[in-house]
């Protein structure tokens, strides 16, 4: 099928150089006010910006060891991680962090020059819920499966998922679940597509995709995908560039990402990036952003678009990243790949 | 300017980044002038200052930022370590557990007799005139002192506690009007919402029951707020849920509030068929809503029908609305996947639940009469006439297998982008060898 996409007309090309000029120059920004407003969301930045040059096969492109620095320069003494130095530790900088470290295999300097391993574990299994076996994101106590996801995206990196209550926060997963297969935020939410892949995922990482109604979850998930090609969160709202990331990594997952037209979804992303000035955007003609650049990417490596790096749909990283730290990454099951057979 | 490129936006046109001379100058003062205000917060928190100039530091950046949510936590530990008058400890809720405030106020001031217990952090009680900023905790001070040389001790004990709650609903009540607006501005902001939340524990925490109530009811009229806003705004519907759990709860001596939710989730949905969050909602509430009423097997089945008239009332005249059919698809789930589960109907036997099956199939079959065309109508009739087979545990008959392919044609036909599902579909119900039979 990737030969397909090489006969798309000239503007349905990836405009790989200008994606990778693009996310150089987000830290360049200095004199816009924006850059300033967002400084709450910077080590989350790095890890899309990254992502995204790894997936377009330019991991060089941010200087390995300025990157380390700045990641070990948002690192509190307990472990955690904040947006950028000066901000409090939280559950979502700390996963970026972890996904960073891995990704520019730098493991090494968090013992030698941050707190190690071992602390940044503590942190992140002091978060879970021990009656309810959920996350919280920092000491103030919100909670919502997407901490329950980073903290084991990052615990099973590091090597340390023993140090949570796994059964515990497999429980309240089942319990986010609805009749449509979906999962929400809490028990009794809503399903919703971004909640749908974190609590997918985690049920993968905790090897309990048994847990899953995948053929009742599979028909939810491929019906988001509407006329334009794009997909989106929830019934009866606008598809959105990012969704391609939560809808088809959750399908793909559980080996039905067969279920959606992938040459349509491939055409819509393509449609939503800035060719010139490069960046990807929730919707054609928006404003790109690091989050749908990083996402819009990741859902085209995961339609198999020429080129790109193999993602890795439970980690949100390269599959060579995966394989590397973890001896193994997830591979599609002999089941979904026969699909096409009949 | 609509750039953000370093953070995530959604539904900001695409526009020209080219600003003239003038503009990048006026873009530069604005940047200095809010790292200044930056610098100014971070520094005093760095050196745990957590005055009342901090904290009022924190409102001026949060109506420029209320994203930034370091200084959200700067904020409640200004209101913590001062404003708020008796210290709870209880803030925190992973790190250590909940202190009644009678233990917390006691810790302050074990050098006065045990029942006089809150000398040590007399609160400010002439403060609640209104700020020029807008917000009464701003100007609020931590007048420790002017209550020490009282000549009554015992008569000043409580009126002092009386003050400290006084103080605290009104800091309290400052805060939930401070976040209003900027709710309304960033209604998707994760960190309002739980910041909001945080100020109504501390009422659960600090106040009296009725008075913390009182408080809570008042939130549910926010949720519908932003709810008539954004009919769909997930994070309103979960904040909601949250609301009427706490009401309901013992802390706030609080009873079931189920039938005036359902009511809720009607009203929503006769304001608008499409609204999927009030349908969801209806479905976790309705297996509570019969148990609460107690209702017997007469009451139970007129429930599942009066639902099931309501969606087909929807159906009728917007047949490819995936909100209606998804409720409908949960109706009937009740009568197939039911053991174990919450169900509307536990009594139905299966020859009940067979009867509701066909009768549902005949009625979507009629829908076909004058909508030709529409997917749904096709995928809702595999759907169920797959789950009427596993109910009596049976293959498809001849019949139905007839009419399987042909849906399954018409689904390929109208909907080829999920041609890769219909595939599958037809593998597993064994439809390929009777295709390869009829074509033969
Ligand atoms: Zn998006």
């Amino acid at each position: 099928m990737a030969t397909s996409f090489e006969n798309l007309p000239e503007e349905l090309q990836l405009a790989t150089s200008a994606h990778v000029k693009y996310i150089q120059s987000l830290d360049t920004r200095k004199d816009e006010y924006d850059y300033w407003l967002t400084e709450h969301l910077r080590l989350n930045g790095l890890y899309w910006g990254l992502t995204a040059l790894h997936l377009l096969g330019h991991p060089e492109a941010l200087p390995r060891a300025e990157t380390i620095d700045f990641v070990l320069s948002c690192q509190h003494p307990n472990g955690g991680f904040g947006a950028a130095p000066g901000h409090d530790a939280h559950m979502l900088s700390t996963v970026s962090a972890v996904q960073i470290l891995a990704m520019i295999n730098a493991f090494d300097e968090l013992e030698t020059r941050g707190t190690g391993k071992a602390k940044v574990g503590k942190f992140i299994a002091d978060l879970q819920n021990r009656q309810t076996g959920t996350f919280a994101g920092d000491e103030w106590g919100e909670e919502d499966t997407r901490f329950l996801y980073g903290a084991f995206n990052a615990l099973s990196l590091l090597g340390l998922l023993h140090l949570v209550d796994v059964d515990k926060a497999v429980d309240h997963i089942v319990a986010c679940a609805n009749f449509d297969g979906g999962y929400g935020v809490s028990p009794g939410a809503e399903s919703h597509s971004g909640q749908i892949l974190t609590c997918v995922a985690a049920l993968t990482i905790a090897g309990r995709q048994d847990l899953i109604d995948t053929d009742r979850l599979g028909r939810w998930l491929s019906e988001r995908q509407v006329a334009s090609g794009g997909l989106n969160g929830r019934p009866e709202k606008k598809e959105d560039v990012c969704y391609s990331w939560w809808v088809l990594g959750s399908l793909e997952m559980i080996g039905k990402a067969h279920w959606i037209d992938r040459d349509k979804l491939v055409a819509f992303i393509l449609r939503s990036q800035d060719p010139e000035n490069g960046g990807i955007s929730d919707r054609p003609g928006d404003m790109v952003d690091v989050w749908h650049t990083c996402f819009g990417l990741a859902g085209l490596s995961l339609l198999e678009y020429p080129g790109l790096q193999p993602v890795d749909p439970v980690y949100c990283m390269p599959k060579t990243t995966v394989q590397r730290v973890l001896g193994q990454s997830w591979k599609k099951t002999p089941l979904s790949s026969s699909a096409g057979s009949i | 300017m609509a750039t953000n490129g370093s953070g995530t936006s959604h539904g900001i046109a695409r526009t020209s980044r080219a600003r003239t001379e003038e503009q990048r100058h006026q873009e530069l003062e604005k940047i200095r002038k809010y790292r200044e205000l930056e610098d100014q917060v971070r520094s005093q928190a760095a050196q745990k200052e957590f005055g009342p100039e901090l904290f009022q530091l924190t409102s001026k950046l949060l109506r420029l930022n209320p994203e930034y949510y370091t200084v959200w936590n700067i904020r409640r530990r200004s209101l913590i370590s001062g404003l708020l008058s008796r210290r709870s400890d209880g803030s925190s809720p992973l790190t250590e557990s909940p202190i009644s405030s009678q233990t917390a106020t006691t810790q302050a001031s074990s050098a006065v007799s045990s029942s006089s217990s809150s000398d040590a952090t007399p609160p400010s009680h002439e403060s609640q005139t209104t700020g020029k900023s807008g917000t009464i905790a701003e100007d609020s001070r931590n007048v420790d002192g002017e209550h020490e040389h009282a000549s009554n001790k015992q008569q000043d004990s409580d009126a002092t506690k009386a003050a400290a709650e006084k103080q605290d609903l009104d800091v309290l009540k400052s805060e939930l009007a401070f976040t209003i607006p900027l709710l309304l501005e960033s209604p998707k902001c994760y960190w309002i919402w739980s910041y909001r939340l945080w100020v109504l524990e501390q009422a659960i925490q600090r106040l009296q029951v009725p008075v913390a109530r009182r408080i809570w009811q008042e939130e549910l009229g926010l949720a519908t707020k932003m709810l008539t806003k954004d009919r769909r705004n997930f994070h309103a519907w979960g904040y909601r849920r949250h609301v009427v759990a706490t009401l309901e709860s013992a802390s706030l001596g609080g009873e079931s509030m189920v039938e005036a939710e359902f009511d809720y989730t009607t009203h929503k949905i006769n304001q608008d068929l499409s609204n999927f969050s009030a349908w969801h909602n209806r479905s976790k509430l309705i297996p509570r809503l019969l148990d609460e009423r107690g209702a017997d097997d007469m009451a139970r089945e007129a429930l599942l029908n009066q639902e099931l008239g309501l969606v087909r009332e929807g159906l009728n005249v917007g047949p490819d609305d995936q909100s209606l059919w998804y409720y409908h698809q949960w109706l009937m789930l009740n009568l197939v996947d039911h053991v174990g589960k919450p169900t509307i109907v536990p009594h139905f036997t299966l020859e009940n639940r067979v009867t509701y099956f066909m009768r549902e199939i005949r009625e979507i079959k009629d829908l076909l009469e004058d909508y030709k065309d529409v997917q749904l109508i096709y995928e809702s009739l595999v759907d169920y006439t797959l789950s009427l087979c596993q109910l009596e545990e049976r293959q498809p008959n001849a019949d139905e297998k007839g009419e399987l392919v042909r849906w399954l044609d018409k689904l390929r036909k109208l909907d080829p982008m999920r041609s890769g599902r219909w595939t599958d579909l037809e593998r597993d119900i064994g439809l390929k060898k009777l295709r390869q039979k009829q074509t033969q």
